[in-house]
């Protein structure tokens, strides 16, 4: 079965997540963090997920990007059925279709901007040549408004600022359609803050994102605000309506 | 990218990497070095002499007789009387025989007593007859013909006289200055002892030793030296020959003629090789004076066995060396893995699979070893040069090419097949390492 390269099925869903009766427990006997009766994201939309620490927020990420995998429940992803997807499966399936920004940008410190983003590339399997690769890092890394010296700078001698917009470039390089991104603004004031998300928005016009904050404040940005508390309800209740629209879903553009 | 993440990996972590490929080329270079030694070792062995069907000396032991005469190492055994040697000359199985006188010095070098004879008979390597490079074979009483690495190190050329001392030390205060020997030829090199060695006729060796006095006073300092408790073995020399023949003219001169009173050791070859065991067992029965018949196959094959338990043994710690030297490289890749749980995590999540990841850390082990292999295969390359004639002068050991064989291949090949199987721990540990936890351990 070859899930993940089966392009008509990835393009025909129109929702980008469907979550169904997810529910996720560190252990068997500890009190599941996650207990998510459904959520749905349609294509192209742009999620602002929120909540404070310790409410589960990146647990879900993890469980969309794959690292996690749901104690029960079901998660489909751009009409694929993620989460019932073998190690190898999904590990593809993230690698060309999910892009994730972390928290802490998790670039490899040791390679340069070029290496960190083209091995995205490389190890997605798409199967561009590396001069395709480049191109496409230059021009990604020209609109993060990075300049063109960064390319060959090892990650850890970026700035804060710098290693940002390159997991953003990393991200991005094999055109995913699903966008995850983890706290990036966390360290950032507002005026960076600012000019960050008009960046992001910018460059990931094309994909769905599920942004994750603590900081309420961002969620104009988005199309749609959900709270990680009202998504995510104890186990022993029903889950009502767990989204608040804070402003109309995004039409899909298939 | 697999590779260029591999390096770049190793050049984030360089001391501890260079620490572990230094440990590694020492340990590879020493198990090169044995094996080169004992490959040598056996080959120089085994070419050293060809042809010789017997060796024949006074009864010392089978591995002091070759190894004074055909390794000019040790002490020459004790003389044998001329009359034996004539009584072998006229064996009918015999067809050819090599008188040797040993004993005296030329600058460190040996000098060998023989005739024409040697010249002609003596073969090395797969039965090649000695050549010259320059000149002829002994022409009068006075000549020599020395080796090529004679030649060499001392800038000789035909026609340079030289002195011969008596004993075996590189110093001698004994000269034998009254009777220079005039170099007649200079050897082709071979690649054994002959290069090392100065030929002399067995006639000029006796006049050299009688100097200006006469042959009773010859006999008499040994009998001086044996009376002072000197054995002749602490003399180093046995060459108690008789002056009393003619002096032949430099036209009609054949070292044949010249009859010693006693030689040191004698090759011989026969007509029929068959007959070799039972010459051999006649010579070691003879009741007129005690000798010793050795065949030189048989005692390079025991002296072999002797060093082919040592050499097991060096080459059996030399691997042990090499074995603890991957256990470091795999001790240093585990203790990386902690700080390297979150790049594994990172590679994991943009695409690279467990066993990418079980791949990447296998070719950082391989790429250290395979330096180090490299590294191993130049060092030794540079030391065997560099000693080669430290080699050759100390221990009769000559390098030959190539330097390294197909056994130092088949050691390479280990090695990286152990790097493998030791690389599997810290790859197994990558492998298996959760992508969650590697994500969220920041």
């Amino acid at each position: 079965m070859n899930i993940i390269n089966n392009k008509s099925a990835l393009t025909q869903c129109k929702s980008a997540i469907e979550v169904s009766h997810v529910n996720f427990a560190y252990s068997k006997e500890s009190t599941p963090i996650l207990n998510i009766e459904k959520w749905q994201v349609s294509r192209g939309e742009h999620v602002f997920l929120s909540g404070p620490s310790g409410s589960g927020k990146s647990t879900l990420l993890n469980l969309l990007c794959g690292t996690l995998t749901p104690t029960a429940g079901s998660i489909a992803l751009l009409g694929q059925p993620f989460s019932s997807l073998s190690n190898r499966q999904r590990d593809k399936f993230r690698a060309r279709n999910i892009g994730v920004v972390f928290q802490q940008f998790n670039l490899i410190p040791y390679l340069s901007v070029a290496q960190n983003i083209s091995a995205a590339a490389y190890f997605s399997g798409k199967g561009n040549s590396s001069q395709k690769v480049l191109a496409n890092t230059c021009e990604l890394l020209d609109r993060l408004q990075l300049p063109s010296h960064v390319l060959h700078a090892k990650a850890d001698a970026l700035s804060i600022g710098q290693q940002q917009r390159v997991a953003i470039a990393r991200a991005l390089i094999n055109s995913p359609q699903l966008l995850i991104v983890d706290e990036p603004t966390s360290a950032l004031d507002a005026d960076a803050r600012d000019s960050f998300m008009a960046l992001l928005k910018e460059v990931a016009s094309d994909s769905t994102m599920i942004f994750v904050s603590h900081d309420n404040a961002m969620e104009r940005y988005f199309d749609r605000h959900c709270r990680i508390s009202e998504l995510s309800l104890p186990s022993t209740t029903q889950p009502p309506h767990a989204v608040k629209h804070t402003s109309k879903p995004k039409q899909e553009s298939l | 990218m697999l590779s260029t993440i591999a390096i770049e990996s190793l050049k984030r972590r360089k001391t501890t990497a260079l620490l572990t490929l230094l440990s590694i080329t020492i340990s590879i270079s020493l198990l090169l070095c044995v094996d080169i030694v004992r490959s040598q070792v056996k080959t120089s062995f085994t070419r050293t002499v060809s042809g010789v069907d017997l060796i024949v000396g006074a009864p010392s032991g089978q591995l002091n007789l070759l190894l004074s005469s055909v390794f000019n190492i040790g002490t020459p055994t004790k003389g044998i009387d001329y009359k034996s040697v004539a009584s072998l000359k006229s064996n009918k199985q015999v067809s050819w025989l090599i008188p040797l006188s040993l004993g005296d010095t030329h600058r460190g070098f040996r000098v060998i007593g023989t005739t024409n004879r040697f010249f002609e008979h003596f073969k090395y390597g797969d039965k090649q007859a000695l050549a010259l490079t320059e000149g002829r074979v002994f022409e009068q009483p006075l000549s020599t013909v020395v080796g090529a690495d004679v030649a060499d190190s001392l800038g000789y050329t035909v026609g340079d006289k030289i002195i011969v001392s008596h004993g075996l030390g590189s110093v001698s205060f004994n000269n034998h200055d009254d009777h220079p020997f005039i170099i007649s030829g200079i050897l082709e090199k071979t690649g054994t002892p002959v290069d090392k060695a100065v030929y002399v006729t067995l006639q000029g060796l006796e006049k050299a030793h009688s100097g200006p006095k006469s042959a009773h006073t010859s006999r008499l300092r040994k009998k001086t030296a044996f009376l002072n408790g000197h054995s002749t073995n602490e003399h180093e020399h046995e060459h108690e020959h008789e002056h009393e023949h003619e002096e032949p003219t430099q036209d009609n001169y054949d070292s044949d003629a010249f009859t010693p009173e006693s030689v040191s050791v004698v090759m011989l070859g026969l007509k029929n090789r068959a007959a070799a065991l039972q010459l051999q067992y006649q010579i070691n029965q003879s009741k007129k004076e005690p000798l010793m018949a050795i065949l030189p196959g048989m005692a390079l094959a025991e002296l072999w066995q002797i060093m082919g338990n040592v050499e097991a043994l060096l080459l059996g710690l030399s691997g042990l060396i090499v074995i603890c030297a991957l256990i470091g490289l795999a001790t240093m890749l585990l203790a990386t893995m902690r700080e390297r749980y979150q790049e594994i995590a990172v590679l994991r999540t943009i695409g690279a699979g467990p066993f990418t990841l079980l791949l990447l850390i296998q070719l950082e082990a391989m790429l250290l070893t395979i330096v180090s292999a490299a590294l191993s295969i130049a060092l030794v390359a540079v030391l065997m040069s560099m000693f080669k004639p430290w080699l050759s002068s100390t221990y009769g050991l000559f390098l030959s090419s190539p330097l390294f064989s197909q056994s130092s291949v088949i050691i390479v090949l280990l090695i990286l097949g152990c790097t493998y199987l030791v690389s599997l721990f810290p790859a197994i540990a990558a492998y298996k390492r959760g992508l969650h936890a590697g994500l969220n351990s920041n």
